[in-house]
């Protein structure tokens, strides 16, 4: 089964670059038009190169993503640290920190979702765990700034599904 | 914290965040599993696929942490504990 997905997987890109489409089967199958050169026959680097504006572009959304995260972690940040005290200030700060590894851990676990693996990973969840029981543990921390800290994801999210081209 | 707030808080705690995983346990499942079979239909959209895919389970997973965060605050954080 990996064998045939990266034999469709190659065939799918090259006929996407060489501007041809596919016409559809009754099944909704896409029938690719079979390529003048075997998978086999490619040389490596042409593969990847092939292969790599799909996965390009989840790259691409995935730095979106961590960028617009920061930015509104720092702009929130420096706008309680007047209003809410530097307490407050800098438990948002940490929750945000941990919102940003945990797009990046849930995004690294989408990425490895492919036909060997179907499920995906749950160790992203350790992340607002374990703010949590900080939060509740250390004095110098307050519980409800690193909450809606960490959440500050969620806008980015927001974000950047409407504004995605 | 007496007897019966502590045994409370924890059963509290456990059907939180049972009751909170079930639903996007299920929903991540399904997508994933969608998503597979889209990238296997059309691996031409695969980082298309990924990113609705990221953005969805996201989403998701958000419901599954709210029902994280209310257990562990039951546990570490109790604001029944007097």
């Amino acid at each position: 089964m990996p064998e045939l997905y990266r034999i469709r997987r190659l065939q799918a890109t090259l006929a996407a670059d060489s501007g041809s489409s596919g016409t559809p089967s009754k099944d909704g199958d896409t029938v690719l038009p079979s390529p003048e050169a075997s998978p086999s026959e490619l040389p490596l680097s042409q593969l990847s190169a092939a292969a790599a504006p799909a996965v390009d572009s989840f790259g691409r959304l995935q730095r979106r993503l961590l960028a617009a995260t920061l930015v509104v972690t720092v702009v929130v940040t420096l706008i309680s640290w007047p209003l809410f005290g530097a307490s407050a200030a800098r438990s948002l700060l940490l929750g945000g920190c941990c919102g940003l590894l945990y797009v990046r851990l849930l995004a690294r676990s989408v990425a490895r979702i492919g036909p060997d693996s179907r499920s995906v990973g749950r160790f992203q969840i350790v992340v607002p765990a374990l703010l949590v029981v900080a939060a509740a543990r250390i004095p110098a921390l307050e519980l409800l700034p690193a909450l809606l800290g960490f959440l500050l994801y969620k806008p980015a999210l927001l974000l950047q599904a409407v504004l995605a081209p | 914290m007496s007897d019966l707030t502590s045994a409370a808080s924890v059963l509290a705690a456990a059907l939180a965040v049972g009751l909170a995983a079930i639903g996007p346990g299920i929903g991540q499942g399904t997508a994933a599993g969608k998503a597979v079979e889209g990238i296997a239909r059309q691996p031409e959209a695969e980082g298309k696929i990924r990113g609705t895919l990221l953005l969805s389970l996201a989403f998701m997973e958000a419901l599954t942490i709210y029902g994280l965060v209310v257990a562990l605050v039951l546990l570490f954080a109790n604001p029944f504990a007097g």
